[in-house]
Parts: C-alpha cells; sequence; structure tokens
C-alpha cells in the first residue's frame, strides 16, 4: 500500500493521547450536595490501577479510530501500472508584452526585459500561439499571431528575437492600463476556441506612474490570464524634475521666475540635489547651480530666475540623482508674438471723439502678443513697405485712385482690411477697392438709435461671441450709420445687420484676402461699441482671422500635438528642426505637429526667428516606485498563480500517476467509514458504562 | 430509635415520616402526631396564690395579713405566710432553623421538612393545650417573629410561617437568641429546633443569657440519617449548600474522621445545655417518628415538673422548720 500524502502518518501518534488520558484517573464531575463541609477534609484525586483496566476495551477502540483517521487522511492507494487516456495536445496562446516606457530606459532594465522574452521564447512550444507587442502610452505590435504561426516553428523564436532586437526602450509614458485592455481584447478576439488557454504575459517594471486606472472596472474576457514578470529596478530610488506652470502657482512673483517641483521618490537613498541652467550639450554654456535638498517621499517647489532670452540656456538640470533619463527640463521663455496694424486716415491720436484714439487703447502690448500700429494717412501716398508686414490693414476714409490700387493688391496677397465708411462719399473708393463692383452708400436713418440684432455667430469674426453670456450685442448703441448696399458684389456676405435691417458689417473675399466693411464707426460720436466690453475682443478676433495666430504654449509633453503657426501652413511644407539636430518635412495644410517623440527644443522653420517649442518627459514616467504586487490583483486582473516549484518531467509523471489512482481507488472512504463506525460503538459503549457507574450511586442515595 | 425502644409508647400507632410528610397541609401533619397527648398540663413556676401549696415564708412587715396561717400561729405562736403556687398558661416560642443546610435530605423529604413538622407539632400541642405559642424563623437573620399568643387563627398563621422553604444562606443562631432576649420578657418556654451544624462558640453564652432571664429552653437537634452515618460510597465534589463551597471528598477515607468530629460537636452542645440547666435531646434523625420525639419531649417534662416540685416543697418545710425553731 502507498500513500499520496505520507505526511498525515505522523498524525498516528497522536495514539498515545488516549492511553496517556487512561492514564490519568479523570476528576469526577459528580457532585454532591451537602449539608456543611465543616466536618469533612479535602482527598487528593488518585491514580489507580483498577481504573486504567476497567476500560481497556474503550481505550482500544479509541486507539484505533485514531490510526484510521491518520491512515485515511494519508490517502492510501495500490500501487498499478496505468495507462494514461490519450489527450488532445494543449496549446498556449500567449501575448507578451514588454514595457519600452521611458523608465525602462534606467540601468539594465531594457537587457532583463529582453532576456525574460528570451525565455518564454525558448519555452514556447511548436504548438503554442505567441504574439509579441511593446507598449509605452498605447500597445505596439512586433511580431502578431498570423506571422508567428505562418512561420516555420523552427524559426519563430528567431524571428520574435530580431523583432524584439530593433525594438528599444521611447521616451512616452507608461499608460499599461490601456495597454492591457488593448492587449486583452486582442487576445480574445484572435483565439480560435474559447477552451484554449490565453494568458497575458506582462514584462515591465510595473512603476506607480503607470496608469493603471483604466483597468478598474473592466470586465476581463473570459479565459484570460495575466502573467506578470516584474523587472528588478535600481535599489536606490529616483528623484525627477518638473516643470511648474505659471496658472499651477498663485504667487508668481514675476514672469522672469522659473517654478520647478522636484520629487524624490519614496525608496530614495538621496537628499542632496543641485538644480542649475544649462544650455545645448555641445555649447557647454551653464549657471551656478542651486542645491536642494529633499528628503525621501517628498517633492520642493524651487524658484530660480529665468536665463535671458540670448544667453543660450534652455534647460534645467538636476544632479546628485542616479537615475538620470527624467533629470531634464526644456524650458523657454515665454515667445512674443508681433502682429503689425496699419491704420491709414487722418485721425489724431489724442482726440477722444476719433476713431484712432480707441483703437491704439484697445492694442496694448500683451506678454505674449505685441500688435504694433502704423498710422498713415490717405493723404500721402501710401509705402509698400508699410504694408508688407501688415496682418490687418484699416480704412477710414475715402481711398483715392491710387491708395485702391495698392491696397487692392494688398487683398490680392491675403492681407485683410477693414474699411470703416466715414461718409457716403467714401462708396467710390470701395468700388474701386472691389475693382469697379457697384457699390452704393447713403446715410442711415435710425429712429433714435440702432442695434445690432442679426449676427453670424458661425463666421470666426463672431465665434467667440456665440456663447449665450457673451452673444448679447444690443447694449451698443449706434448713432449714426451708412446704409451698404453689397447687392451688385458678388460673394458679398452680411455678418452683422441692425435692428433696421439695413448691414452693419458686410465681407467681401478679394484675391486670396478680404475686405470687410463696417457701416459705422466705433467712435462715440457714431456709437457706444469703443466703449463696450465687445470692442477689444472683436478686434482681437479680426487680428487672429488676418493671420496672427496665438503664441505657441512653450512646453509640451512626449507624444503631444503642437499646433503650429498659421503662416507654416500658408507657406507650404515647413521642415521641422527635432532635438537630435533631424529634420522633418511638415506637409503644407498641416496645422498640429504630433511628432514629438522624444523630450527637447523643437523649432519650426529655419532661421533664428524661428518658433521654438519645448517637449518635455511627462512627469508620471518619474514616479518609478515599483508597484505593490496586490496592486493589479486588486483592481480585477486575472493575475495567473505562480507556477509550482518545478520538478523534473519524471516525477510529474509519477506524481500525476499516484494522484489518478487514488482518486480512483479512493481507498480513504473506508477508513473513514470505518473510524465513524468504531466512533459510534465507542461512544454508545463509553454511555453504557457511565450509566452503570452512576446506577449505583443514585441506588445509594 | 434507642428512645423508641425504651419508651412505652404503643408502636403500632407510630406512623413512619415517609408517611407523614405525603400529607401536604403541615397543620394537619401536627394534628395527625398530636393525637392522644390532650392530657399533659404545664405548671407554671411562678408563685401566687392558688390552692396548690408551695411554701412558708416567715411574716414581715408589709406583708398582707389576709395571708396569714393562722393555724400554724396557733400551733407554734409564730406567723407565717402560706405561699401557693399559681397556675397560669405557659408562654412558649418556638424557634425554626430555615437556614440552607436544612435542606438536605437524603430521603424524599428534606431535614426542613422534617423540623417544621416538628415544629409544627410543638406548637399545635402546645396551642390546643391552651397556652400562648410563638414563633421565630431563623438563618443568618431573623425571617420571620410572631408573638406568643392564643388566639383564634394564630396557630394558622404560625403554620404558614413554618411552611415557608428554607432558604437562607447560613446559620445565625446567636442572633436569633438575641432577638429572644430583646422582645420576650416574660419568663417562656423556648424550643428551638435546628441541625446546629454552626460554630458553637459563641452559642452557650447566648443560652446562657436566655438562662439568665429565666426563659427554659429545650433544643432538637435534627439531622438526616445522611449525616449521622455518612454512608457515601463514591469519591465525589461536596457541596457546603451554605456557602457553596466545594471540596473533592472520597467518603471511604474520611467517614472516621467525619464521624469523630460530628460526634464531638454534639457532645459539646449537650454539655453546654447541661452545664445552663437545659434540655437538650440527642441528635433526631429524620427518619424517627415524630410521635416518639413528642413522647419524650414530654416525658422529660414532666420528669423535669416532678423534678423542680419536690425541690420546692423541700425547701418550704426547711424555712418553716428553721423559722419555728
Amino acid at each position: 500500500m502507498s500513500f499520496l500524502a505520507p505526511v498525515f502518518l505522523a498524525g498516528g501518534l497522536a495514539v498515545a493521547l488516549p492511553v496517556l488520558f487512561h492514564l490519568v484517573r479523570r476528576t469526577t464531575r459528580k457532585r454532591m450536595p451537602f449539608s456543611s463541609l465543616m466536618f469533612l477534609l479535602p482527598t487528593p484525586p488518585r491514580l489507580t490501577r483498577r481504573s486504567r483496566l476497567e476500560h481497556l476495551l474503550l481505550l482500544l477502540l479509541r486507539c484505533t479510530v485514531v490510526c484510521l483517521l491518520a491512515l485515511g487522511f494519508a490517502r492510501p492507494f495500490l500501487k498499478r501500472a496505468v495507462v494514461p487516456a490519450p489527450g488532445p495536445a494543449e496549446s498556449r496562446r500567449t501575448l507578451l508584452m514588454v514595457d519600452s516606457s521611458a523608465s525602462m530606459r534606467r540601468a539594465d532594465l531594457w537587457a532583463q526585459a529582453k532576456k525574460k522574452v528570451e525565455s518564454f521564447l525558448s519555452d514556447a512550444t511548436p504548438a503554442d500561439h505567441l504574439a509579441l507587442f511593446t507598449f509605452d502610452r498605447q500597445l505596439k505590435p512586433l511580431l502578431e499571431f498570423q506571422e508567428w504561426d505562418s512561420a516555420p516553428a523552427g524559426e519563430r523564436p528567431v524571428l520574435a528575437r530580431g523583432k524584439l532586437g530593433q525594438a528599444a526602450p521611447g521616451w512616452f509614458e507608461t499608460r499599461l492600463g490601456n495597454a492591457l485592455i488593448s492587449a486583452a481584447e486582442m487576445l480574445a478576439e484572435s483565439a480560435s476556441n474559447t477552451v484554449e488557454q490565453c494568458r497575458i504575459v506582462l514584462v515591465s517594471d510595473l512603476q506607480e506612474g503607470s496608469h493603471l486606472e483604466p483597468i478598474q472596472g473592466y470586465e476581463w474576457p473570459k479565459n484570460i490570464s495575466l502573467q506578470v514578470e516584474p523587472l528588478e529596478s535600481h535599489p536606490s530610488g529616483n528623484a525627477a524634475l518638473q516643470l511648474v506652470n505659471h496658472s499651477e502657482g498663485a504667487d508668481v512673483k514675476s514672469v522672469d521666475e522659473i517654478r520647478v517641483r522636484v520629487s524624490n521618490s519614496s525608496d530614495s537613498a538621496r537628499e542632496q540635489f543641485t538644480i542649475g541652467w544649462s544650455g545645448p550639450p555641445d555649447s557647454a554654456v551653464s549657471a551656478q547651480p542651486v542645491k536642494i535638498y529633499v528628503p525621501p517621499g517628498q517633492s520642493r517647489i524651487v524658484s530660480l530666475p529665468a536665463p535671458r532670452l540670448n544667453a543660450g540656456l534652455d534647460r534645467l538640470m538636476l544632479r546628485g540623482d542616479d537615475e538620470d533619463f527624467d533629470n531634464t527640463v526644456y524650458v523657454l521663455p515665454p515667445q512674443v508674438q508681433t502682429a503689425t496694424v496699419v491704420y491709414l486716415g487722418s485721425d489724431s491720436e489724442q482726440d477722444l471723439a476719433q476713431a484712432l484714439y480707441f483703437l491704439r487703447r484697445a492694442f496694448q502690448p500683451a506678454q505674449s502678443q505685441r500688435v504694433e500700429l502704423l498710422v498713415r494717412s490717405l493723404a500721402s501716398p501710401l509705402s509698400y513697405e508699410d504694408l508688407k508686414s501688415a496682418t490687418l490693414i484699416i480704412v477710414n476714409g475715402s481711398l483715392s485712385e491710387g491708395a485702391a490700387q495698392v491696397l487692392r493688391n494688398q487683398l490680392a496677397e491675403g492681407k485683410t482690411i477693414l474699411s470703416l465708411v466715414p461718409e457716403s462719399a467714401a462708396a467710390s473708393g470701395l468700388s474701386k477697392l472691389l475693382g469697379g463692383e457697384r457699390v452704393n452708400v447713403d446715410d442711415g436713418q435710425p429712429g433714435d438709435y440702432a442695434m445690432l440684432a442679426d449676427i453670424d455667430f458661425r463666421h470666426p469674426l463672431f465665434a467667440p461671441f456665440a456663447d449665450p453670456r457673451f452673444s448679447d450685442f444690443t447694449r451698443i448703441h449706434f448713432w449714426k450709420y451708412r446704409r451698404l448696399d453689397f447687392a451688385a458684389v458678388p460673394n458679398a456676405r452680411v455678418l452683422a445687420r441692425f435692428d433696421s435691417g439695413d448691414a452693419a458689417l458686410v465681407e467681401v473675399p478679394s484675391g486670396s484676402g478680404r475686405l470687410l466693411v463696417m457701416a459705422s464707426g466705433w467712435q462715440p460720436s457714431e456709437s457706444q461699441l469703443a466703449l463696450s466690453t465687445k470692442f477689444v475682443p472683436l478686434l482681437y478676433s479680426l487680428l487672429e482671422e488676418s493671420g496672427a495666430a496665438p503664441p505657441i504654449t512653450p512646453e509640451y509633453h512626449v507624444g503631444d500635438s503642437v499646433p503650429l503657426p498659421s503662416i507654416s501652413a500658408v507657406a507650404g511644407s515647413t521642415p521641422v528642426l527635432l532635438p537630435d539636430g533631424s529634420r522633418f518635412e511638415i506637409a503644407a495644410g498641416e496645422t498640429n505637429f504630433s511628432r514629438t517623440l522624444m523630450p527637447g527644443i523643437y523649432s519650426v522653420g529655419t532661421g533664428p526667428l524661428a518658433p521654438r517649442f519645448a517637449v518635455n518627459l511627462d512627469p508620471t514616467e518619474s514616479r518609478t516606485t515599483p508597484l505593490a504586487g496586490e496592486e493589479l490583483e486588486r483592481l480585477g486582473a486575472p493575475l495567473a498563480r505562480q507556477a509550482p516549484l518545478v520538478h523534473t518531467e519524471a516525477q510529474k509523471q509519477l506524481r500525476l500517476q499516484n494522484a489518478e489512482l487514488e482518486a480512483r481507488q479512493r481507498l480513504w472512504r473506508w477508513f473513514i467509514g470505518v473510524a465513524i463506525g468504531l466512533l459510534l460503538l465507542e461512544t454508545w459503549l463509553a454511555g453504557r458504562t457511565g450509566r452503570k457507574a452512576i446506577a449505583p450511586e443514585a441506588a445509594s442515595l | 430509635m434507642q428512645a423508641a425502644e425504651k419508651s412505652s409508647f404503643p408502636s403500632a400507632s407510630l406512623i413512619h415520616p415517609q408517611a407523614l410528610m405525603s400529607i401536604r397541609n403541615l397543620e394537619l401533619r401536627a394534628r395527625v402526631v398530636v393525637e392522644g397527648f390532650w392530657s399533659g398540663i404545664h405548671r407554671s413556676p411562678y408563685h401566687g396564690f392558688s390552692a396548690e401549696f408551695t411554701e412558708y415564708r416567715p411574716y414581715t412587715t408589709d406583708d398582707d395579713p389576709r395571708y396569714l396561717d393562722w393555724r400554724v400561729f396557733a400551733r407554734s405562736d409564730r406567723y407565717f405566710i402560706k405561699k401557693f403556687e399559681e397556675e397560669t398558661n405557659v408562654r412558649c416560642y418556638v424557634l425554626a432553623d430555615q437556614s440552607r443546610s436544612m435542606a438536605f435530605g437524603s430521603a424524599r423529604y428534606t431535614k426542613a421538612a422534617y423540623a417544621a413538622t416538628l415544629a409544627a407539632t410543638l406548637a399545635y400541642f402546645v396551642y390546643h393545650q391552651g397556652d400562648g405559642v410563638g414563633l421565630l424563623t431563623f438563618d443568618r437573620r431573623i425571617r420571620e417573629y410572631l408573638p406568643a399568643r392564643h388566639r383564634p387563627g394564630h396557630l394558622r398563621r404560625l403554620m404558614l410561617s413554618l411552611e415557608k422553604a428554607a432558604a437562607g444562606p447560613g446559620t445565625d443562631l446567636e442572633a436569633a437568641l438575641d432577638r429572644i432576649v430583646e422582645v420576650v420578657r416574660k419568663r417562656s418556654l423556648l424550643l428551638i429546633v435546628s441541625d446546629f451544624l454552626a460554630p458553637l462558640d459563641r452559642l452557650e453564652a447566648k443560652l446562657a443569657a436566655l438562662a439568665a432571664c429565666g426563659h427554659e429552653a429545650i433544643l432538637f437537634q435534627v439531622l438526616d440519617p445522611a449525616e449521622l452515618t455518612f454512608h457515601f460510597d463514591d469519591p465525589a465534589l461536596f457541596e457546603d449548600m451554605e456557602s457553596g463551597r466545594s471540596l473533592f471528598v472520597d467518603p471511604k477515607a474520611v467517614r472516621k474522621p467525619y464521624m469523630r468530629k460530628l460526634q464531638a460537636h454534639c457532645q459539646q452542645l449537650q454539655a453546654a445545655c447541661q452545664r445552663l440547666g437545659m434540655t437538650c435531646h440527642p441528635p433526631i434523625s429524620t427518619d424517627r417518628p415524630l410521635e416518639l420525639v413528642l413522647f419524650d419531649f414530654l416525658r422529660e417534662r414532666m420528669q423535669r415538673r416532678a423534678l423542680t416540685r419536690r425541690r420546692v416543697r423541700a425547701n418550704g418545710r426547711t424555712n418553716m422548720k428553721a423559722g419555728i425553731a
């Protein structure tokens, strides 16, 4: 007889317990109420030979029960040869996910990952299906199931190795939650039948900033298990540098100050760091570093003076940290966008009653944008040089033949001209500007005052006012206006009308540019527009429509899409100089640049004045403290249990055979059954003995 | 039992206590026992002027000349006052122990039931003799006190008090005796029914106080046969019914010392009573018929009365002779 769990035979030693109990005379539990104990003395319990002899049969029964129980739990079976039933060859479907985020640049993590993948590739049998993916912010295929299956069985590992050899960790942040969901769905789709064993093998450093939130509440497909192969990271922790936006801090002293957050991981061994400005590696320009003390698990905000514009310092470097992949923050000083507005008219800037006075004050210099206002008289000939750099041209008065011709050329080049019509005589000038199209202008007759009633908020000029909170223009009263008749002008579009139905603002495309004609001025003698809250936004909206794009936000994260200056979209393909020195051509018409694959300074176009923007590493990627092993399980991931200790194949086979034999014979049931029967007999016998012992006492009382 | 054998009481009319206890009504039990004892008469030790002569006493100033014995004066030329024994009713108090130790009983009834029946029998007997009877039940404190009366309904009230179950935690006979001394001013007959299973250190002093007050006390020590013989066989955890204390006892091992101690205790009690001129009946087993106990009580009373009378008469004659001389 053999035993499947022989360790339980040790339970047979418990047979000593009944013997021991029978040796000790049980203290009587019989209680006898008596009137008074004043004449009685206590008697100590005694061991008597008689007590052992009396219950010999009970002792024997009890010992037998203990032995039978021990034998039953040891799961006995009778050995004989077993012919294993033939079963279908098991195939596994494995999707290998290798982390290629920026944190994998640390130390030898990537080499470890490759080694782990290598072990899976070598263990793969011809029946297995395998796919290899990398992931950072999304899942990227290296080798798909079809490729693996179509390759000859012997060449599959070589193929996968080659694919993995070409891959390398990038600069993107880790979005493990999304990647796991994509992998699970891909695996569920690719599985040919539901009984096939599917697993996702995750090879990652499992850092804290992995963005696991999406898998919380995700319903995992059935028959999919997740096997995690964590990588051993450097034990000394990591410190990170992060730019603090001006909007984050309420107490920003001035724009000349740059604020950075230095975070130290909780498992870090270091506390002292230095931060300093630095230039490109080849420039050897640097500034005096600042010392900072950050205890593990904490963060500090440091204010540093912004470098001068042309000092060549464009990055902040953190020193004193072992992991340097996230120790650089690229910072560009805010760039000022300049737009030129040419005002053609005979107004005085100091006259409160004239339009120029308000125009000058509307275009105040701002931090990110400056508007240069050039005032030219319509009486003098117009200079092409003045108009060349103009983003917007405002005409207030009647145009002469020559001036109209010059402005017409500007329209053809794509410029925007806003024409105010101070008098009905200006109609001829407008007609000349539009190439002889017939335009009628006469004085309007508002009863008391006119209001803007019908505004086309779908037009980009008024789009910023489309929200019902800002769309009320009825508070602006127009005392005087000219009645414009552009019926004869093709493509003329009325953007706003007065409550009388007369046009207030007309847009006429001409050439590549466009002409906007306002029926009234904004000065107080004509209307309340200049004094209203709509005036300045309207002017800036017009300016933006004219091509003065808002300045580029100077900081982005790797992978972000960066809006480009509109001029590059207009001018055709634009080269973008990447941080590694390479160039990338943006196709004409592209408004966004999305190949921000690495941190650094990108410049759009060439030349010293080309707009630049900085791209930094996502701050969450710096949270490199390893996640607790239970975190994935807590979020509902179907983690595969740790594989049992590896046995040799023969031992495994033998164990399986024994287990099968034992399961067929089930001898333990006989042992337990007999033990229960003996227990019942013992209970009856013990009860009978007890009753016998009590009967004489009762009789004696 | 030994008393029953010695007595001339007809054994055929005895009722076994077990049969007696099956009668639920206590008064009925007492009546059954007392049947046949109506003729008993108690004489008071009080002196008065009645038909029964007690003694002669020389005349002194302020004595009433009506009581001068003129015949003695004629004979002896001396003035003597003739004293007569006054026949009065006896004031009898039954003191019944109701402590928890009395709840022990190896038969179908307890010591308390037997003691209550004995007390009821004595009270019934005394009451129907025309004497006043009172009751005092006690355990560690006084539970019930009824003054000695001879009124219609008094006996029933007394029976009701006696029927109450033994529930007190311990026995404090001294307190009961103190209370009797306080409330009973006139000389009375005290019938104390208890198992006296309590230390006797201070009991003698209290009994002496009773004797000093002129009370006559008769002690009935009621014990269960199991207490008297300790015939248990198997070892057991013996629980004190009063204190709740338990003790592992092998009866075979402790029987002899137990019997020795019990005997010593009883002897000590009897010796104390003897010293004080009181009567203490030998321990009464609860299987002893109550008629025998009552018979013993009456016989002992009559013997005692005859002895007293002889003594008094002898004293009277001595006084007269001495006066004449």
